[in-house]
């Protein structure tokens, strides 16, 4: 089984479903979609959580700063994802493996870009669960 | 209110090695207002140690809860024998609930999340000041209401040491120069004669100089 890349994406980021996503072969089977209805709720102990869990990669879609239906929320995860990658650098864990993404409402590409991004942070890398 | 930050989670986990019960414990006051060891920090705490212990390979089990106040004896007597069903307690309070936990709960190991900083106020989202330096003596009746102790780096009490530019500090040009502020504030108040008045040499011992300082009130003692 390929890696497990955990992607949080609000509502209005992607309405996509994972599987179709997978079956037309556009991202890595290891690609879980997790979906809230904004981004600026998103607590910085679940995306340590999302790791200890099992992932081995995590992504954070939010709306493009000026676009986000919560006005800030996009901005609000973005400033979490920078302090939650501060802290796995602390633990020896490379930040690269956890990203913020601004994207466009209701496309697909974006997430499919975002997925593909992190498979490829995770090519050489070592897995962080024994 | 006492400011203080969280200490790396490096540290933290070489502090915790060997540790397989832990219990994070907050405080919901100063240190929940300056956002480094209230609910949410014990919250991230936790996971950030979960997370360092499952790479490494080790498993560790983690409670966590949290604390009215920890520099208050009523708050802390259920730790007393809660604490020892853990292998340690992680205080995520400033140094004085790790004190008051260590003088109080025999048999309980206390460590220290944090590290204390310094008496300060919110300037806003994300960021504290140091404003005052607890010296048990204060001067801000002549100094126009800022401190010449906590503000100034070399802690003058008789004007300023001569090398600020332009307002700012010699030592940070990103601080002011408390000094030129006493004397700005002084003059909007017409209060600038104090400044002719030669402050004598400071007794530190009200400062922690003499020992640990201890406050008594007789009518309330019991
Ligand atoms: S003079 Fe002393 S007590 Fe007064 S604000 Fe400064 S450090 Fe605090
Ligand atoms: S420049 Fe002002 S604040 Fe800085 S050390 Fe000198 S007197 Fe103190």
């Amino acid at each position: 089984m390929s890696d497990i890349i955990l992607g949080f994406c609000c509502n209005y980021t992607s309405s996509v479903d994972e599987d179709t996503l997978k079956k037309a072969g556009l991202v890595p089977d290891g690609l879980r979609i997790k979906r809230l209805p904004c981004t600026g709720k998103l607590e910085i102990n679940t995306l340590l959580d999302a790791f200890e869990q099992g992932a081995e990669a995590v992504f954070v879609a939010g709306c493009q700063v000026d676009k986000c239906h919560n006005l800030s929320g996009s901005q609000r995860a973005a400033k979490r994802v920078g302090y939650a990658k501060k802290i796995l650098e602390e633990l020896g864990i490379d930040p690269a493996r956890l990203e913020m993404f601004f994207v466009s409402r209701g496309e697909t590409e974006p997430i499919v870009e975002a997925a593909r991004h992190m498979s490829g942070v995770l090519s050489d890398a070592e897995s962080i669960h024994r | 209110m006492i400011v203080a930050e969280r200490k790396p989670m490096n540290e933290i986990l070489d502090m915790i090695s060997g540790v397989n019960r832990l219990l994070v414990l907050g405080c919901r006051g100063c240190v929940a207002v300056c956002s480094a060891g209230g609910d949410k920090e014990v919250d991230v705490i936790a996971s950030a140690l979960r997370l360092g212990r499952k790479k490494a390979g080790q498993q560790i089990e983690i409670d966590t809860d949290t604390l009215v106040r920890q520099c208050d004896p009523e708050y802390l007597e259920p730790l007393k024998e809660r604490g020892k069903q853990f292998d340690a307690v992680l205080s995520t309070a400033c140094g004085v609930g790790v004190n008051f936990i260590a003088d109080r709960c025999p048999g309980v190991r206390v460590l220290p999340a944090l590290n204390t900083t310094f008496y300060g106020a919110n300037m806003s989202s994300g960021e504290w000041i140091e404003l005052c330096a607890g010296c048990g003596s204060c001067v801000l009746h002549l100094t126009g209401g800022l401190c010449p102790v906590a503000r100034c780096a070399k802690r003058l009490s008789n004007g300023p040491c001569g090398g600020s530019v332009g307002g700012r500090c010699e030592i940070d040009p990103n601080v002011p120069c408390v000094w030129q502020r006493i004397h700005d504030k002084l003059v909007e108040q017409k209060q600038d004669k104090l400044l002719k008045d030669i402050t004598p040499i400071r007794d530190w011992t009200t400062a922690g100089h003499g020992g640990p300082r201890r406050r008594i009130r007789e009518d309330l003692l019991p």
